[in-house]
């Protein structure tokens, strides 16, 4: 994945929108090996083209993003979702998140931020815009406070505290590994940190979920 | 079309009760008339009866009778063939305790009164109709006094049940319209963000990528955009009980192509008018920024919600203000940003802090304590999704 053009499939309802981005990526050297204009579609073109980045829309019609974003995270694991969606979806935002996107990028960025964004996520690194790191920082506080779940809940080192909170203050990763004295890579391990615990909490409540309620069992 | 009537239930009842109390002045016509000083009489009265509850049922049943005219008249009417009672009964009838012509007849019209207008006029026509009763028999005897009673406390209860009967359709149909409302603004909000704020956000990115002319129409689509996005995106303003607001709704508003806004996932709740304060603190460090940090420079808006307190950092990568001259401009008696923020955070109890050096922006922190009033309820597990 590291060798060579990056795959990519841009999942979106809406077709200008679609073409326009997919042409966007295909005119700076990326594969873009398919598009799909709805949730359950992309969950199957996904499993046959095996992308390395889906650029998924959250709001899909009648379809939630949400959803197969999970599935595709689930069903191939070098496969990576980077969220590009409207700005002001915000429960979407997190639960596609929680549900296993790499990172979120807001539909009105430019084509340069775009092609950073998704080269980025290929490279398995989190992107994150200061909306993003602001809902996540404000998850990790929901769950301490939350009695049910603080005992279980995953919580945030100071370190990674205060440099999710620059990065929701806008500034870049350069920028926080300036400002705190320490290397780029550190600072962007930190942020990836912040969401697999996320995400992995995420994963350990819904099979707790589904063993509680019967879920797990197998269908006749 | 009139709407339905949450006391359609209590007119049946009213019409009911005139039917079976006619049957009682019946069966005692039969029952006394061999006593009455003037039977021919008494035959006329319940002649008089039958019309009139022949009038008044189907009046009652089919909504025409259910107006103030018609239930008064009843009032009156009734009081009025019950006097007959005076002409008809022997004076030894009138002092026994021999029934007037009209008998429980008579109980029907305060009842009525009180689901047409409440419990006050069903006590009044209790009231008239009791005093028919001493005027009739000529004396305040213990029927008498008991009759009243029964009469006016009928007409209490009853008018009690049909108010509440109506609040409650009120509040149902309220509610209805409400839901209503809401779904039709979901569905709005849906439409618009899948068809025209895609094509306003693909307008501004492509126009600003084209450059010149382009680039203006992209600004122009683009404001546009945050506008229409602002206005489906906020959720309309929930009458809390408490009087408080969620402080990312009122923030999240003066998202532009340069200032970002990041909040929680979750309600910050704040009593209304610290929120008011906040906000406008807010606008004006963003101001602040537009006019001083330059042209070009962007800023963000990052909301967290301590528990405690609510922290609102406002930072811009801007041209910074040199150092002391804040100070210098509070001492030399402007009001500028110094005096007018600070004071106004000061008086919410808060706290601001500034950070600042030539080129590197500014970043003001503003904590406020989310104090006894405005914590209740905040970290409900029920508000996670």
């Amino acid at each position: 994945m590291t060798t060579g053009t990056i795959s990519v499939m841009v999942v979106d309802d809406h077709p200008m929108w679609r073409d326009g981005v997919a042409r966007d990526l295909s005119e700076r050297g990326f594969d873009v090996r398919a598009t799909a204009g709805g949730a359950s579609a992309a969950v199957r073109i996904a499993r046959t083209v095996a992308p390395d980045v889906v650029l998924m829309d959250l709001q899909l019609g009648s379809e939630s993003g949400v959803d197969a974003t999970r599935e595709i995270v689930q069903n191939l694991p070098k496969t990576r979702v980077l969220v590009l969606s409207a700005s002001g979806a915000h429960s979407d935002v997190l639960e596609a998140v929680k549900a296993g996107a790499s990172g979120y990028l807001v539909k009105s960025a430019s084509a340069e931020e775009l092609v950073d964004a998704v080269t980025r996520t290929a490279h398995g690194d989190a992107v994150f815009t200061a909306g993003l790191a602001g809902l996540v920082l404000g998850e990790y506080r929901r769950m301490a406070a939350a009695p049910a779940e603080a005992e279980a809940a995953p919580k945030l080192t100071d370190r990674e505290t205060e440099v999710l909170r620059l990065v929701a203050k806008g500034m870049t990763a350069r920028q926080i590994a300036d400002r705190l004295v320490l290397s780029h890579r550190t600072v962007e391990n930190h942020v990836q940190s912040t969401l697999r615990k996320l995400q992995l909490h995420n994963r350990v409540e819904l099979a707790r979920y589904a063993i509680e309620h019967g879920l797990d069992a197998e269908p006749q | 079309m009139q709407k339905s009537d949450a006391t359609a239930p209590l007119w049946s009842s009213v019409a009911i009760l005139r039917v079976v109390t006619f049957g009682f002045a019946v069966v005692a016509v039969f029952v006394h008339q061999d006593g009455y000083q003037r039977p021919g009489l008494a035959w006329i009265v319940l002649g008089l009866i039958a019309a009139w509850t022949l009038f008044t049922v189907p009046a009652y049943l089919l909504k025409f009778g259910r107006r103030v005219a018609v239930v008064w008249a009843d009032v009156l009417v009734t009081c009025a063939l019950m006097y007959t009672s005076v002409w008809i009964l022997s004076p030894q009838q009138m002092t026994e305790i021999s029934p007037l012509i009209t008998t429980v007849w008579v109980s029907e019209p305060p009842i009525a009164a009180a689901v047409l207008n409440g419990r006050t006029a069903g006590v009044l026509a209790g009231a008239l109709v009791a005093v028919s009763t001493g005027l009739t028999r000529g004396a305040l005897t213990t029927d008498v006094t008991r009759d009243a009673v029964l009469l006016m406390g009928s007409g209490f209860v009853v008018g009690l049940a049909s108010v509440t009967a109506r609040r409650a359709q009120e509040r149902m149909a309220q509610a209805a319209r409400v839901e209503a409302a809401t779904a039709e603004r979901e569905r709005l909000a849906r439409n618009i963000h899948d068809s025209v704020l895609q094509v306003l956000a693909r307008v501004r990115k492509r126009g600003k990528e084209l450059g010149g002319e382009a680039a203006d129409l992209a600004r122009m689509a683009g404001e546009q955009e945050v506008a229409l996005r602002s206005l489906v995106a906020t959720t309309p303003p929930e009458s809390s009980d408490d009087g408080s607001a969620d402080l990312r709704s009122r923030l999240q508003v003066m998202e532009t192509e340069t200032v970002q806004v990041s909040v929680p996932g979750t309600p910050v709740r704040l009593p209304g008018t610290t929120v008011t304060e906040l906000t406008s603190l807010v606008s004006e460090a963003l101001l602040n920024v537009t006019k001083h940090a330059g042209e070009n420079a962007r800023a963000w808006v990052l909301v967290e919600d301590l528990g405690d307190e609510v922290v609102i950092s406002v930072r811009d990568d801007g041209a910074g203000i040199p150092a002391g001259r804040l100070d210098q401009a509070a001492s030399d008696g402007r009001m500028g940003v110094a005096r007018s923020i600070r004071g106004r955070v000061a008086d919410l109890g808060g706290t601001i802090t500034l950070e600042t050096a030539p080129g590197a922006g500014t970043e003001w922190e503003i904590r406020v304590p989310t104090g006894p009033g405005g914590k209740k309820g905040r970290h409900r597990v029920g508000g996670a999704r």
